[in-house]
Protein backbone atom coordinates (compact mmCIF):
# COMPACT_ATOMS: atom_id res chain seq x y z
CA UNK A 1 0.00 0.00 0.00
CA UNK A 2 0.95 3.55 -0.87
CA UNK A 3 4.28 2.20 -2.14
CA UNK A 4 6.06 4.31 -4.81
CA UNK A 5 8.82 3.12 -7.21
CA UNK A 6 11.59 5.53 -7.88
CA UNK A 7 12.76 5.60 -11.31
CA UNK A 8 15.85 6.90 -10.77
CA UNK A 9 16.89 5.27 -7.50
CA UNK A 10 15.20 1.53 -8.61
CA UNK A 11 13.67 0.96 -5.64
CA UNK A 12 10.01 1.37 -3.90
CA UNK A 13 9.71 3.48 -1.01
CA UNK A 14 6.10 4.16 1.08
CA UNK A 15 5.00 7.74 0.19
CA UNK A 16 3.79 8.18 3.84
CA UNK A 17 7.38 7.30 5.89
CA UNK A 18 8.85 9.94 2.81
CA UNK A 19 6.26 12.20 3.22
CA UNK A 20 7.04 12.38 7.35
CA UNK A 21 10.22 12.39 7.16
CA UNK A 22 9.86 15.63 4.77
CA UNK A 23 8.08 16.99 6.97
CA UNK A 24 10.09 16.72 10.35
CA UNK A 25 13.18 17.72 8.30
CA UNK A 26 11.23 20.66 6.95
CA UNK A 27 9.81 21.85 10.56
CA UNK A 28 13.66 21.58 11.91
CA UNK A 29 14.66 23.51 9.46
CA UNK A 30 12.18 26.42 9.13
CA UNK A 31 12.57 26.65 13.09
CA UNK A 32 16.54 26.49 13.09
CA UNK A 33 17.58 28.28 9.78
CA UNK A 34 19.46 25.06 8.75
CA UNK A 35 18.56 22.91 6.02
CA UNK A 36 17.72 20.19 7.56
CA UNK A 37 20.12 18.18 5.57
CA UNK A 38 22.74 17.32 8.50
CA UNK A 39 19.50 14.85 9.92
CA UNK A 40 18.18 14.19 6.41
CA UNK A 41 20.81 12.65 4.54
CA UNK A 42 21.57 9.95 7.77
CA UNK A 43 17.62 9.23 8.01
CA UNK A 44 17.39 8.77 4.05
CA UNK A 45 20.41 6.05 4.23
CA UNK A 46 18.56 4.47 7.43
CA UNK A 47 15.34 3.99 5.25
CA UNK A 48 17.58 2.26 2.85
CA UNK A 49 18.02 4.92 0.29
CA UNK A 50 21.87 4.04 -1.26
CA UNK A 51 24.58 6.99 -0.27
CA UNK A 52 25.04 8.69 -3.27
CA UNK A 53 21.06 9.00 -4.17
CA UNK A 54 20.69 10.04 -0.74
CA UNK A 55 23.10 13.24 -1.04
CA UNK A 56 21.84 14.29 -3.91
CA UNK A 57 18.14 14.47 -3.30
CA UNK A 58 18.52 15.72 -0.02
CA UNK A 59 19.93 18.68 -1.52
CA UNK A 60 17.39 18.80 -4.03
CA UNK A 61 14.91 19.11 -0.78
CA UNK A 62 16.95 21.69 1.12
CA UNK A 63 16.37 24.08 -1.84
CA UNK A 64 12.11 23.99 -1.53
CA UNK A 65 12.76 24.09 1.85
CA UNK A 66 15.20 26.83 2.37
CA UNK A 67 13.43 28.95 -0.56
CA UNK A 68 10.14 28.94 1.44
CA UNK A 69 12.21 29.23 5.01
CA UNK A 70 13.72 32.09 3.51
CA UNK A 71 10.87 34.06 2.20
CA UNK A 72 9.31 33.68 5.71
CA UNK A 73 12.79 35.85 7.14
CA UNK A 74 12.80 38.10 4.69
CA UNK A 75 9.35 39.57 4.98
CA UNK A 76 10.61 40.17 8.77
CA UNK A 77 13.35 41.70 7.45
CA UNK A 78 15.86 39.14 8.50
CA UNK A 79 18.48 39.01 5.62
CA UNK A 80 21.93 40.60 4.81
CA UNK A 81 21.74 40.00 1.32
CA UNK A 82 25.51 41.78 1.25
CA UNK A 83 26.59 38.91 3.27
CA UNK A 84 24.30 36.68 1.38
CA UNK A 85 26.06 37.16 -1.75
CA UNK A 86 29.19 37.45 -0.28
CA UNK A 87 29.19 33.46 1.14
CA UNK A 88 27.46 31.98 -1.91
CA UNK A 89 30.21 33.17 -4.06
CA UNK A 90 32.90 31.07 -3.28
CA UNK A 91 30.18 28.52 -1.50
CA UNK A 92 29.81 28.02 -5.33
CA UNK A 93 33.59 27.18 -5.97
CA UNK A 94 33.47 24.49 -2.37
CA UNK A 95 30.65 22.90 -4.42
CA UNK A 96 32.80 22.25 -7.30
CA UNK A 97 35.63 20.42 -5.23
CA UNK A 98 33.59 18.60 -3.03
CA UNK A 99 31.82 17.03 -5.88
CA UNK A 100 34.81 16.05 -7.87
CA UNK A 101 36.27 14.93 -4.41
CA UNK A 102 33.37 12.54 -3.57
CA UNK A 103 33.54 11.50 -7.42
CA UNK A 104 37.05 10.59 -6.80
CA UNK A 105 36.85 8.69 -3.31
CA UNK A 106 34.09 6.70 -4.71
CA UNK A 107 36.19 5.46 -7.20
CA UNK A 108 38.51 4.28 -4.44
CA UNK A 109 35.65 2.96 -2.60
CA UNK A 110 36.33 5.45 0.45
CA UNK A 111 33.81 7.68 -0.22
CA UNK A 112 31.30 6.06 2.58
CA UNK A 113 33.63 6.39 5.18
CA UNK A 114 35.22 9.53 3.82
CA UNK A 115 31.46 11.40 4.54
CA UNK A 116 31.15 9.78 8.23
CA UNK A 117 34.26 11.13 9.48
CA UNK A 118 33.50 14.33 8.02
CA UNK A 119 29.74 14.75 9.73
CA UNK A 120 31.77 12.62 13.10
CA UNK A 121 34.59 15.29 13.01
CA UNK A 122 32.38 18.46 12.30
CA UNK A 123 29.08 17.52 13.84
CA UNK A 124 31.16 16.90 16.71
CA UNK A 125 33.05 19.40 17.02
CA UNK A 126 30.21 22.48 16.04
CA UNK A 127 27.66 20.77 18.81
CA UNK A 128 30.08 20.55 21.47
CA UNK A 129 30.87 24.37 21.02
CA UNK A 130 27.72 25.20 20.77
CA UNK A 131 26.21 22.86 23.08
CA UNK A 132 28.38 24.70 25.90
CA UNK A 133 27.77 27.98 24.60
CA UNK A 134 24.23 27.82 24.65
CA UNK A 135 23.98 26.06 28.16
CA UNK A 136 26.27 29.44 29.54
CA UNK A 137 23.61 31.70 28.04
CA UNK A 138 20.99 29.94 29.64
CA UNK A 139 22.17 29.37 33.52
CA UNK A 140 23.44 33.01 32.74
CA UNK A 141 19.93 34.32 31.91
CA UNK A 142 18.91 32.06 35.23
CA UNK A 143 21.21 33.65 36.80
CA UNK A 144 19.49 36.85 35.90
CA UNK A 145 22.69 38.40 34.74
CA UNK A 146 21.92 40.45 31.22
CA UNK A 147 23.07 38.19 27.71
CA UNK A 148 25.38 40.46 25.43
CA UNK A 149 26.36 38.41 22.70
CA UNK A 150 28.12 41.27 21.37
CA UNK A 151 30.48 43.37 23.21
CA UNK A 152 31.10 46.60 21.64
CA UNK A 153 34.45 47.54 21.00
CA UNK A 154 35.74 44.01 21.12
CA UNK A 155 38.04 43.46 18.68
CA UNK A 156 39.55 40.37 17.58
CA UNK A 157 42.34 39.32 14.68
CA UNK A 158 39.62 39.06 12.15
CA UNK A 159 39.01 43.06 12.66
CA UNK A 160 42.77 43.28 11.52
CA UNK A 161 42.13 41.48 8.37
CA UNK A 162 42.25 43.84 4.92
CA UNK A 163 39.57 44.06 2.33
CA UNK A 164 37.29 45.75 4.59
CA UNK A 165 33.40 45.51 3.78
CA UNK A 166 30.45 47.15 5.42
CA UNK A 167 27.85 45.08 6.02
CA UNK A 168 24.77 47.25 6.82
CA UNK A 169 21.98 44.84 7.88
CA UNK A 170 24.29 42.67 10.10
CA UNK A 171 25.41 46.25 11.66
CA UNK A 172 29.18 45.19 10.74
CA UNK A 173 32.44 46.33 8.91
CA UNK A 174 34.41 43.78 8.61
CA UNK A 175 37.24 42.04 6.01
CA UNK A 176 35.10 40.15 3.66
CA UNK A 177 38.24 37.27 4.16
CA UNK A 178 35.78 35.14 7.08
CA UNK A 179 33.03 35.50 5.16
CA UNK A 180 34.42 34.08 2.08
CA UNK A 181 36.63 31.34 4.13
CA UNK A 182 33.41 30.36 5.66
CA UNK A 183 31.53 30.32 2.56
CA UNK A 184 34.19 28.20 0.93
CA UNK A 185 34.13 25.52 3.90
CA UNK A 186 30.02 25.74 3.70
CA UNK A 187 30.06 25.17 -0.26
CA UNK A 188 32.64 22.26 0.45
CA UNK A 189 30.46 20.28 3.10
CA UNK A 190 27.21 20.46 1.06
CA UNK A 191 28.71 18.81 -1.49
CA UNK A 192 30.02 16.28 -0.02
CA UNK A 193 27.26 15.67 2.73
CA UNK A 194 24.40 16.61 0.68
CA UNK A 195 23.35 19.15 3.57
CA UNK A 196 22.54 23.33 3.23
CA UNK A 197 25.35 23.47 5.74
CA UNK A 198 23.51 25.76 8.38
CA UNK A 199 25.01 23.64 11.30
CA UNK A 200 28.50 25.39 9.69
CA UNK A 201 27.18 29.01 8.96
CA UNK A 202 25.26 29.54 11.76
CA UNK A 203 27.77 29.21 14.10
CA UNK A 204 30.20 30.64 12.38
CA UNK A 205 28.40 33.55 11.93
CA UNK A 206 27.60 34.16 15.42
CA UNK A 207 30.61 33.36 16.53
CA UNK A 208 33.45 34.31 14.40
CA UNK A 209 31.29 37.43 12.39
CA UNK A 210 29.40 38.26 15.55
CA UNK A 211 26.19 39.00 13.34
CA UNK A 212 23.29 39.71 15.17
CA UNK A 213 20.99 35.99 15.68
CA UNK A 214 17.86 37.10 14.24
CA UNK A 215 20.05 37.72 10.83
CA UNK A 216 21.79 34.58 11.01
CA UNK A 217 19.10 32.46 10.34
CA UNK A 218 17.55 34.59 7.23
CA UNK A 219 21.21 35.15 5.81
CA UNK A 220 22.28 31.31 6.35
CA UNK A 221 18.82 29.81 4.52
CA UNK A 222 19.21 33.05 1.29
CA UNK A 223 23.09 31.32 0.96
CA UNK A 224 21.88 27.51 1.22
CA UNK A 225 19.01 28.26 -1.48
CA UNK A 226 22.24 29.00 -3.85
CA UNK A 227 24.77 26.55 -2.59
CA UNK A 228 22.17 23.34 -2.63
CA UNK A 229 20.88 24.56 -6.18
CA UNK A 230 24.40 23.61 -7.38
CA UNK A 231 25.18 20.70 -5.52
CA UNK A 232 21.90 19.12 -6.91
CA UNK A 233 22.98 20.55 -10.60
CA UNK A 234 26.17 18.97 -10.36
CA UNK A 235 25.19 15.35 -8.99
CA UNK A 236 22.64 15.46 -11.62
CA UNK A 237 24.88 16.19 -14.37
CA UNK A 238 28.48 14.69 -13.06
CA UNK A 239 26.87 11.24 -10.93
CA UNK A 240 23.41 11.12 -12.31
CA UNK A 241 21.85 10.05 -8.66
CA UNK A 242 19.23 12.58 -8.59
CA UNK A 243 16.12 10.87 -7.85
CA UNK A 244 13.43 13.60 -8.75
CA UNK A 245 10.32 11.65 -7.38
CA UNK A 246 11.96 11.20 -4.33
CA UNK A 247 12.52 14.70 -3.74
CA UNK A 248 9.28 15.97 -5.15
CA UNK A 249 7.89 13.76 -1.87
CA UNK A 250 10.11 15.15 0.71
CA UNK A 251 9.70 18.61 -0.80
CA UNK A 252 5.88 18.25 -0.60
CA UNK A 253 6.37 17.05 3.53
CA UNK A 254 9.05 19.58 4.46
CA UNK A 255 7.49 23.26 2.90
CA UNK A 256 4.55 21.49 4.92
CA UNK A 257 6.37 21.25 8.21
CA UNK A 258 8.61 24.38 7.15
CA UNK A 259 5.55 26.67 7.90
CA UNK A 260 4.99 25.31 11.03
CA UNK A 261 8.45 25.44 12.07
CA UNK A 262 9.48 28.92 11.29
CA UNK A 263 6.17 30.01 13.79
CA UNK A 264 7.78 27.43 16.59
CA UNK A 265 10.92 28.93 16.19
CA UNK A 266 10.25 32.78 16.46
CA UNK A 267 8.45 31.76 19.77
CA UNK A 268 11.51 30.46 21.43
CA UNK A 269 14.35 32.14 23.19
CA UNK A 270 17.74 31.88 20.58
CA UNK A 271 19.86 29.63 23.08
CA UNK A 272 17.05 27.35 23.51
CA UNK A 273 16.30 26.80 19.99
CA UNK A 274 20.80 26.12 20.25
CA UNK A 275 20.75 23.67 22.62
CA UNK A 276 18.32 21.76 21.00
CA UNK A 277 20.15 21.91 17.95
CA UNK A 278 23.00 21.08 19.48
CA UNK A 279 21.84 17.67 21.55
CA UNK A 280 20.69 16.64 17.58
CA UNK A 281 23.72 17.55 16.25
CA UNK A 282 25.79 15.88 19.11
CA UNK A 283 23.24 12.45 18.90
CA UNK A 284 23.86 12.33 15.34
CA UNK A 285 27.71 12.41 15.31
CA UNK A 286 27.70 10.02 17.53
CA UNK A 287 25.40 7.59 16.05
CA UNK A 288 27.57 7.79 12.73
CA UNK A 289 30.59 7.16 15.15
CA UNK A 290 29.31 3.91 16.63
CA UNK A 291 28.67 2.96 12.89
CA UNK A 292 32.40 3.59 12.20
CA UNK A 293 33.74 1.79 14.62
CA UNK A 294 31.47 -1.31 15.61
CA UNK A 295 32.37 -4.49 13.71
CA UNK A 296 29.95 -4.25 10.84
CA UNK A 297 27.17 -6.89 10.40
CA UNK A 298 28.82 -7.55 6.61
CA UNK A 299 32.32 -7.25 6.11
CA UNK A 300 31.65 -7.13 2.12
CA UNK A 301 30.15 -4.79 0.19
CA UNK A 302 28.73 -4.81 -3.53
CA UNK A 303 28.90 -1.88 -5.87
CA UNK A 304 28.92 -0.70 -9.54
CA UNK A 305 32.06 0.19 -10.82
CA UNK A 306 32.39 4.05 -10.38
CA UNK A 307 30.00 4.54 -7.77
CA UNK A 308 30.51 5.34 -4.25
CA UNK A 309 30.09 2.13 -1.63
CA UNK B 1 5.73 -71.53 -20.66
CA UNK B 2 4.96 -70.40 -24.15
CA UNK B 3 2.21 -68.29 -23.24
CA UNK B 4 4.10 -66.64 -20.87
CA UNK B 5 7.24 -65.74 -23.61
CA UNK B 6 4.12 -64.26 -25.65
CA UNK B 7 2.56 -62.17 -23.35
CA UNK B 8 6.27 -60.37 -22.22
CA UNK B 9 7.08 -60.10 -25.89
CA UNK B 10 3.68 -58.54 -26.28
CA UNK B 11 4.12 -56.01 -23.56
CA UNK B 12 7.69 -54.82 -24.74
CA UNK B 13 6.13 -54.16 -28.14
CA UNK B 14 3.42 -52.00 -26.94
CA UNK B 15 5.71 -49.98 -25.00
CA UNK B 16 7.63 -49.84 -27.93
CA UNK B 17 4.91 -48.70 -30.06
CA UNK B 18 4.98 -44.55 -29.07
CA UNK B 19 8.33 -44.45 -30.28
CA UNK B 20 7.72 -46.66 -33.20
CA UNK B 21 4.84 -44.50 -34.24
CA UNK B 22 7.17 -41.09 -33.82
CA UNK B 23 9.66 -42.56 -36.24
CA UNK B 24 7.62 -44.82 -38.24
CA UNK B 25 10.17 -44.93 -41.54
CA UNK B 26 13.21 -43.44 -40.43
CA UNK B 27 15.94 -43.78 -37.29
CA UNK B 28 14.21 -42.32 -33.58
CA UNK B 29 14.80 -39.20 -34.02
CA UNK B 30 16.68 -37.29 -30.69
CA UNK B 31 14.94 -34.84 -28.30
CA UNK B 32 14.33 -31.11 -29.09
CA UNK B 33 13.23 -28.75 -26.75
CA UNK B 34 11.28 -25.79 -27.25
CA UNK B 35 10.65 -22.94 -25.05
CA UNK B 36 8.73 -19.84 -24.21
CA UNK B 37 7.77 -17.14 -21.70
CA UNK B 38 4.74 -15.85 -20.36
CA UNK B 39 5.89 -12.48 -21.11
CA UNK B 40 7.88 -10.69 -23.62
CA UNK B 41 7.84 -7.31 -21.97
CA UNK B 42 7.60 -5.96 -18.40
CA UNK B 43 6.91 -2.76 -18.14
CA UNK B 44 7.70 -0.68 -14.67
CA UNK B 45 5.79 1.98 -13.59
CA UNK B 46 4.82 3.83 -10.34
CA UNK B 47 3.26 0.89 -8.52
CA UNK B 48 5.32 -1.27 -9.95
CA UNK B 49 5.77 -3.93 -6.94
CA UNK B 50 8.03 -6.71 -8.94
CA UNK B 51 6.97 -9.19 -11.43
CA UNK B 52 6.10 -13.29 -11.73
CA UNK B 53 7.67 -14.84 -15.20
CA UNK B 54 6.77 -18.29 -16.16
CA UNK B 55 8.69 -19.84 -18.60
CA UNK B 56 7.48 -23.37 -20.27
CA UNK B 57 8.77 -25.71 -22.92
CA UNK B 58 7.58 -29.00 -24.29
CA UNK B 59 9.92 -32.10 -25.60
CA UNK B 60 9.52 -33.08 -28.83
CA UNK B 61 9.70 -36.29 -29.36
CA UNK B 62 9.28 -36.94 -25.62
CA UNK B 63 10.40 -40.72 -25.36
CA UNK B 64 9.07 -40.53 -21.57
CA UNK B 65 6.62 -43.38 -21.03
CA UNK B 66 5.05 -41.62 -18.26
CA UNK B 67 5.13 -38.00 -16.63
CA UNK B 68 6.35 -39.87 -13.20
CA UNK B 69 8.86 -42.06 -14.65
CA UNK B 70 10.72 -38.89 -15.30
CA UNK B 71 13.12 -39.79 -17.98
CA UNK B 72 14.12 -36.07 -18.54
CA UNK B 73 15.74 -33.17 -16.69
CA UNK B 74 15.30 -29.25 -17.12
CA UNK B 75 17.43 -26.42 -16.68
CA UNK B 76 16.49 -23.09 -16.51
CA UNK B 77 18.70 -19.75 -16.82
CA UNK B 78 17.35 -16.50 -16.89
CA UNK B 79 19.99 -13.76 -17.14
CA UNK B 80 19.74 -9.88 -17.01
CA UNK B 81 21.76 -7.04 -18.71
CA UNK B 82 25.66 -7.06 -17.12
CA UNK B 83 27.58 -4.68 -15.83
CA UNK B 84 30.90 -4.35 -14.34
CA UNK B 85 30.43 -4.55 -10.38
CA UNK B 86 33.71 -4.18 -7.09
CA UNK B 87 33.37 -6.26 -4.08
CA UNK B 88 35.39 -4.43 -1.50
CA UNK B 89 36.25 -6.23 1.94
CA UNK B 90 36.04 -4.07 4.98
CA UNK B 91 38.77 -3.88 7.30
CA UNK B 92 40.03 -2.27 10.40
CA UNK B 93 42.47 0.35 10.32
CA UNK B 94 43.66 2.33 13.77
CA UNK B 95 39.84 1.94 14.94
CA UNK B 96 37.61 2.39 11.95
CA UNK B 97 36.19 0.15 9.42
CA UNK B 98 37.49 0.81 5.90
CA UNK B 99 37.29 -0.46 2.42
CA UNK B 100 40.32 -2.68 2.46
CA UNK B 101 40.84 -4.98 -0.63
CA UNK B 102 38.61 -5.10 -3.37
CA UNK B 103 38.09 -7.25 -6.39
CA UNK B 104 36.21 -6.25 -9.64
CA UNK B 105 34.32 -8.91 -12.08
CA UNK B 106 33.51 -7.30 -15.26
CA UNK B 107 30.28 -8.53 -16.08
CA UNK B 108 27.97 -9.46 -13.73
CA UNK B 109 24.74 -9.95 -14.77
CA UNK B 110 22.27 -7.65 -12.81
CA UNK B 111 19.70 -10.39 -12.47
CA UNK B 112 20.22 -14.51 -12.63
CA UNK B 113 17.96 -17.36 -11.67
CA UNK B 114 18.44 -20.90 -12.26
CA UNK B 115 16.28 -23.08 -11.79
CA UNK B 116 15.99 -26.96 -11.90
CA UNK B 117 13.43 -30.01 -11.93
CA UNK B 118 16.07 -31.96 -9.87
CA UNK B 119 19.01 -30.74 -7.91
CA UNK B 120 21.83 -29.77 -10.31
CA UNK B 121 24.49 -32.40 -9.69
CA UNK B 122 21.78 -35.22 -9.79
CA UNK B 123 20.94 -33.70 -13.23
CA UNK B 124 24.01 -33.49 -14.65
CA UNK B 125 27.98 -33.79 -13.96
CA UNK B 126 30.46 -31.15 -12.24
CA UNK B 127 32.00 -30.72 -15.79
CA UNK B 128 29.09 -30.25 -17.92
CA UNK B 129 27.93 -27.91 -15.41
CA UNK B 130 30.95 -26.08 -15.23
CA UNK B 131 31.67 -26.12 -19.38
CA UNK B 132 27.59 -24.52 -19.44
CA UNK B 133 28.13 -22.06 -16.74
CA UNK B 134 25.38 -23.41 -14.98
CA UNK B 135 24.44 -22.48 -11.08
CA UNK B 136 26.43 -19.99 -8.35
CA UNK B 137 29.24 -22.15 -8.85
CA UNK B 138 29.70 -22.23 -12.24
CA UNK B 139 27.74 -18.73 -13.00
CA UNK B 140 29.82 -16.38 -15.52
CA UNK B 141 30.61 -13.09 -13.71
CA UNK B 142 32.88 -11.79 -16.34
CA UNK B 143 37.00 -11.43 -15.93
CA UNK B 144 38.33 -10.77 -12.40
CA UNK B 145 40.45 -8.49 -11.41
CA UNK B 146 42.69 -9.13 -9.69
CA UNK B 147 42.29 -12.97 -10.07
CA UNK B 148 42.59 -14.61 -7.02
CA UNK B 149 44.25 -17.99 -6.22
CA UNK B 150 42.03 -20.74 -7.38
CA UNK B 151 40.76 -22.23 -4.43
CA UNK B 152 40.07 -18.51 -2.63
CA UNK B 153 36.76 -17.66 -3.99
CA UNK B 154 35.36 -14.99 -0.61
CA UNK B 155 35.24 -12.30 -3.41
CA UNK B 156 32.94 -14.22 -5.80
CA UNK B 157 30.97 -15.97 -2.94
CA UNK B 158 30.24 -12.76 -0.95
CA UNK B 159 29.17 -10.95 -4.58
CA UNK B 160 26.75 -13.80 -4.91
CA UNK B 161 25.54 -13.76 -1.35
CA UNK B 162 24.53 -9.98 -1.27
CA UNK B 163 23.17 -10.64 -4.91
CA UNK B 164 21.17 -13.33 -2.88
CA UNK B 165 20.52 -11.13 -0.37
CA UNK B 166 18.79 -8.69 -2.67
CA UNK B 167 16.57 -11.41 -4.23
CA UNK B 168 18.81 -10.59 -7.94
CA UNK B 169 20.34 -13.85 -7.64
CA UNK B 170 18.42 -17.56 -7.31
CA UNK B 171 19.30 -20.67 -7.36
CA UNK B 172 16.29 -23.24 -6.87
CA UNK B 173 16.01 -26.99 -7.13
CA UNK B 174 12.58 -27.63 -7.75
CA UNK B 175 11.96 -25.08 -9.70
CA UNK B 176 10.65 -26.66 -12.71
CA UNK B 177 8.01 -28.48 -12.95
CA UNK B 178 6.68 -31.66 -15.55
CA UNK B 179 3.40 -31.30 -16.37
CA UNK B 180 3.06 -34.47 -18.71
CA UNK B 181 5.13 -36.28 -20.94
CA UNK B 182 6.72 -33.74 -22.59
CA UNK B 183 5.55 -30.27 -20.84
CA UNK B 184 6.98 -28.71 -17.97
CA UNK B 185 7.13 -24.97 -16.56
CA UNK B 186 9.19 -23.09 -14.12
CA UNK B 187 8.43 -19.78 -12.80
CA UNK B 188 10.67 -16.85 -11.49
CA UNK B 189 9.67 -13.19 -9.24
CA UNK B 190 11.68 -10.30 -10.35
CA UNK B 191 11.75 -8.40 -7.74
CA UNK B 192 11.61 -4.26 -7.80
CA UNK B 193 14.76 -3.04 -8.40
CA UNK B 194 15.36 -5.53 -11.13
CA UNK B 195 17.84 -3.39 -13.48
CA UNK B 196 16.03 -2.74 -17.10
CA UNK B 197 17.29 -3.65 -20.37
CA UNK B 198 17.06 -7.00 -21.95
CA UNK B 199 16.84 -10.67 -20.10
CA UNK B 200 17.81 -13.75 -22.07
CA UNK B 201 16.97 -17.22 -21.03
CA UNK B 202 18.25 -20.59 -21.67
CA UNK B 203 16.68 -23.88 -21.19
CA UNK B 204 18.94 -26.97 -21.20
CA UNK B 205 17.53 -30.37 -21.62
CA UNK B 206 19.57 -33.45 -19.97
CA UNK B 207 18.61 -37.20 -20.19
CA UNK B 208 20.82 -39.57 -18.00
CA UNK B 209 23.47 -36.46 -17.42
CA UNK B 210 23.68 -36.13 -20.86
CA UNK B 211 22.81 -32.39 -22.24
CA UNK B 212 20.45 -33.29 -25.37
CA UNK B 213 19.22 -30.15 -26.70
CA UNK B 214 18.51 -26.10 -25.44
CA UNK B 215 16.53 -23.31 -26.34
CA UNK B 216 17.29 -19.77 -26.13
CA UNK B 217 14.55 -16.84 -25.83
CA UNK B 218 13.94 -12.86 -24.52
CA UNK B 219 12.37 -10.74 -23.00
CA UNK B 220 12.69 -6.67 -22.56
CA UNK B 221 12.35 -5.11 -19.32
CA UNK B 222 11.53 -1.53 -19.33
CA UNK B 223 10.03 1.50 -17.92
CA UNK B 224 6.82 3.22 -19.28
CA UNK B 225 5.03 6.58 -18.72
CA UNK B 226 6.39 9.14 -16.22
CA UNK B 227 9.02 6.95 -14.81
CA UNK B 228 10.16 6.15 -18.76
CA UNK B 229 10.32 10.36 -19.35
CA UNK B 230 11.97 10.74 -15.80
CA UNK B 231 14.76 8.22 -16.31
CA UNK B 232 15.30 9.50 -19.97
CA UNK B 233 15.95 12.55 -19.10
CA UNK B 234 18.13 11.86 -15.89
CA UNK B 235 20.71 9.60 -17.74
CA UNK B 236 20.13 11.54 -21.00
CA UNK B 237 20.08 15.22 -20.58
CA UNK B 238 21.31 15.13 -16.99
CA UNK B 239 21.65 19.06 -16.94
CA UNK B 240 18.34 19.80 -18.17
CA UNK B 241 17.12 16.89 -15.29
CA UNK B 242 19.06 19.54 -12.35
CA UNK B 243 18.17 22.34 -13.81
CA UNK B 244 14.30 21.36 -13.54
CA UNK B 245 14.58 19.44 -10.81
CA UNK B 246 15.89 22.66 -9.13
CA UNK B 247 13.33 24.92 -11.01
CA UNK B 248 10.25 22.46 -9.09
CA UNK B 249 12.38 22.66 -6.10
CA UNK B 250 12.41 26.59 -5.79
CA UNK B 251 8.44 26.78 -7.32
CA UNK B 252 7.17 24.67 -4.46
CA UNK B 253 8.91 26.30 -2.03
CA UNK B 254 7.78 29.76 -3.26
CA UNK B 255 4.18 27.86 -3.56
CA UNK B 256 4.32 26.46 0.38
CA UNK B 257 5.12 30.27 1.09
CA UNK B 258 2.31 32.15 -0.65
CA UNK B 259 -0.17 29.34 0.72
CA UNK B 260 0.87 29.93 4.08
CA UNK B 261 2.11 32.94 4.66
CA UNK B 262 0.73 35.30 7.39
CA UNK B 263 1.60 39.18 6.57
Amino acid sequence: MLQVYLPVAEISVNVLVMLGLGAAIGFLSGMFGDGGGFLLTPLLLFSGIPPAIAVATGANQIVASSVSGALVQWRSGNIDFRMGWVLTADGVVGAFAGVFLVKLLSRLGHAGVFISLVYVIFLGVIGSLMFMESLRAILRSRAGKPISKRKPGEHTWIHGLPLKMRFHRSRLYISAIPPLAIGLTVGLLASVLGVGGGFVVVPAMIYLLRMPTNIVIGTSLFQIIFVTAIVTLLYATLSQTLDVVLAFILIVGGVIGGQFGANAGQRMKGEHLRIILAIMVLAVSIRLLIGLVVTPDDLYSLAPVGVGA
Amino acid sequence: MITQRLVITFAAAMLLVPALGAAAADAPRSEQVQSDLSTREISIQSNFNGANIVLFGSIDFSRAPSPEQGAYDVIMIIRGPSKPMVVRRKEQIAGLWVNGPSQTFSAVPGFYAALASRPFRAIASEETLKSLKIGFSYMDLGKAEPPEPPGDGAFRASLIRLKKEHELFKESDDGVSFLGRSLFRGSVTLPVNVPIGRYTTEVYLFRGGKLLSQSQSSLQVHKVGFERVVYALAFQRPFLYGILAVLVAIATGLAAWTLFRKD
